[in-house]
């Protein structure tokens, strides 16, 4: 495809007028070179060193194997942390989704400053560094000086401090406010800019509004949702720095063990191995969550 | 419009209910931090137990954290420089370019935000060490571009896509030759998207953990990976002040982007 256009020898004639008509394929050469560069070539460095025998950071020559990648399959703690990478990034994205979507409808129904004010609300934790975000959590769901257990022991709530820190439950929280503008943003495009010709149709046929709302407005915007879930899965699945930060020392999910075996045990290889797990795994559900989403826009757009 | 029923109050309510709790969870944490990077005591805690500023004047005498801002500066100016230069006439190619394969040329350039920080960081480690480079913030500085490439070429894409390329056409007609129309034509116009694009990238970059803390230099760490050890292990109100800074400088960020392109933007 793009050979013809880089390769000056086949044709010239052509190459030199789309030059000149600016439409060509060759403004792109330098980030193409780049990307495969340092991207293709490292992430075929990756994959290869799953394979191979890695000394200092050498292949040993002609040491092609298997075996770390099948003894990570038959590992049952690989399992058991794809299980939990898996659990809690769907709990955290249907979280987000469910408090997205408001969010967004909101905007849609707002004007004015309190639209301009819910889009700062919005973008300026996206522009602010999930590590300070994470920093925030520790402090509001920490131990007994925590904000929220501090002030549930001054109400005379609870006497003892809750154990949310280090479980579960903070990994589920922080990530669900850290994803949640990546959520808000494309339903906040399509919700904004619908065409609302349709509810008021539906008003007219006499429909209330929670109808109105289910069969007109969501349908609508069912390839933004499925868009919003796809990115915040993948994005929850391969995050390691919440989980880190908030489930403590002992918490480890499939990224976390990732980021253990290649920065502190330095075992590159059972690294390399991890990684593609995590990447070729989290690419799996991508591509059912993209799946269905167009099975069900397909079901919907056939009864509308 | 017809009067709302019973069913259509509670939906409302709870509509309402949640998107306000959505919101407050948004800004919360950021408030919070604010707030207690003015506590005048050692520890945490909240609503701070008073107002100083010793927190900040303790960040200018952390010779560690000064260096590691210094190189995180540097770091970020280098890769929005580097995207800028390869993302905007990649966009153009996307953009204007009639050429069998675009679709793929398309997918090819953003494919970077399909991957996690984490495996670029990875990679480029591996990639490096297999040609013998330790681990150095010019690696970081590669891995980056590579990572924030993408928000280049959408941002630029979007605007390019919204210009009239009659007005290139009519400067080519006017005898102007293709660089000087590129320059005088469309370069002013796409001014405010570059600067968006700039801005955005130099604060991904400045805030990028994911993959600094794989490819950065041991010595002379970026700010991310220094204060990603701080918080692990500590939980002075120093990194507070510091994540104020960081919250201010976004927020400074967020008005080039809302002054240029539109903040509604960014979703696309």
């Amino acid at each position: 495809m793009t050979a013809a256009a880089i390769s000056p020898g086949r044709r010239p004639g052509r190459l030199v007028r789309r030059m000149l008509h600016g439409g060509g394929f060759w403004p792109a050469l330098p980030a193409v070179l780049f990307l495969i560069v340092f991207l293709v070539l490292p992430m075929l460095t990756l994959l290869a060193f799953g394979f191979v025998t890695i000394d200092r950071g050498r292949i040993v020559g002609d040491s092609f194997t298997l075996q770390p990648l099948w003894a990570a399959l038959n590992d049952t703690l690989v399992w058991r942390l794809t299980w939990r990478s898996f659990y809690v990034a769907v709990i955290s994205t249907v979280m987000t989704l469910l408090l997205a979507y408001p969010v967004a409808y909101l905007y849609s129904q707002t004007k004015g400053i309190w639209r301009t004010l819910m889009l700062v609300a919005v973008i300026s934790p996206l522009l602010t560094s999930a590590l300070v975000r994470a920093y925030a959590w520790l402090v509001i769901l920490g131990g007994r000086r925590g904000i929220v257990n501090h002030t549930l022991i001054q109400l005379g709530v609870i006497d003892e401090p809750l154990r949310i820190l280090n479980t579960d439950y903070a990994v589920i929280i922080g990530m669900t406010q850290i994803h949640l503008p990546f959520m808000i943003l494309p339903l906040l495009a399509v919700l904004a800019e619908r065409d609302r010709r349709l509810e008021e149709a539906s008003f007219n046929l006499g429909a209330s509004r929670a109808e109105t709302f289910f069969k007109v407005v969501v349908p609508m915007s069912v390839p933004a949702i499925f868009a919003g879930l796809a990115l915040v899965f993948a994005i929850s699945y391969t995050n390691f720095i919440v989980p880190q930060l908030l489930g403590g020392g002992n918490y480890a999910t499939l990224a976390v063990q990732v980021y253990e075996q290649t920065v502190v045990v330095l075992d590159w290889t059972r690294g390399a191995v991890l990684a593609a797990i995590l990447l070729s795994s989290s690419f799996a559900f991508v591509f059912l969550i993209v799946w269905v989403g167009s099975r069900i826009n397909r079901w919907s757009e056939a009864r509308a | 419009m017809k009067a709302m029923t019973w069913s259509d109050r509670l939906w409302t309510a709870l509509f309402v209910l949640l998107a306000g709790f959505a919101l407050l969870l948004l800004v919360a944490p950021s408030l919070v931090v604010i707030a207690i990077s003015f506590e005048p005591r050692a520890y945490i805690s909240f609503p701070p137990s008073g107002f100083s500023l010793k927190w900040y004047q303790s960040l200018l005498q952390n010779r560690q954290l000064t260096d590691s801002i210094w190189v995180s500066l540097t770091i970020s100016v280098y890769v929005a420089l580097i995207g800028l230069v390869l993302g905007v006439p990649a966009a153009f190619a996307a953009v204007r370019g009639t050429f069998p394969g675009k679709a793929s040329l398309n997918a090819f350039l953003l494919s970077p935000q399909m991957m996690p920080g984490m495996v670029i960081g990875i990679a480029s480690l591996f990639f490096g060490a297999y040609f013998a480079f330790r681990a150095s913030n010019a690696m970081l500085v590669a891995a980056l571009s590579v990572f924030c490439l993408p928000f280049v070429i959408r941002i630029t894409m979007a605007r390019l896509a919204g210009l009239d390329p009659r007005l290139d056409e009519a400067s080519a007609n006017l005898g102007a030759g293709k660089l000087e129309t590129f320059a005088r034509v469309t370069l002013p116009q796409l001014g405010p998207a570059l600067l968006a694009a700039g801005a955005f990238t130099f604060i991904e970059a400045f805030d990028n953990v994911t993959v600094a803390l794989f490819t950065s230099d041991v010595r002379g760490r970026p700010l991310p990976v220094e204060l990603y050890y701080l918080v692990q292990n500590d939980s002075t109100p120093a990194i507070a002040a510091i994540s104020a800074i960081e919250i201010g400088l976004s927020f400074l960020v967020m008005l080039v982007v809302a002054r240029t392109v539109g903040l509604e933007r960014l979703g696309r």
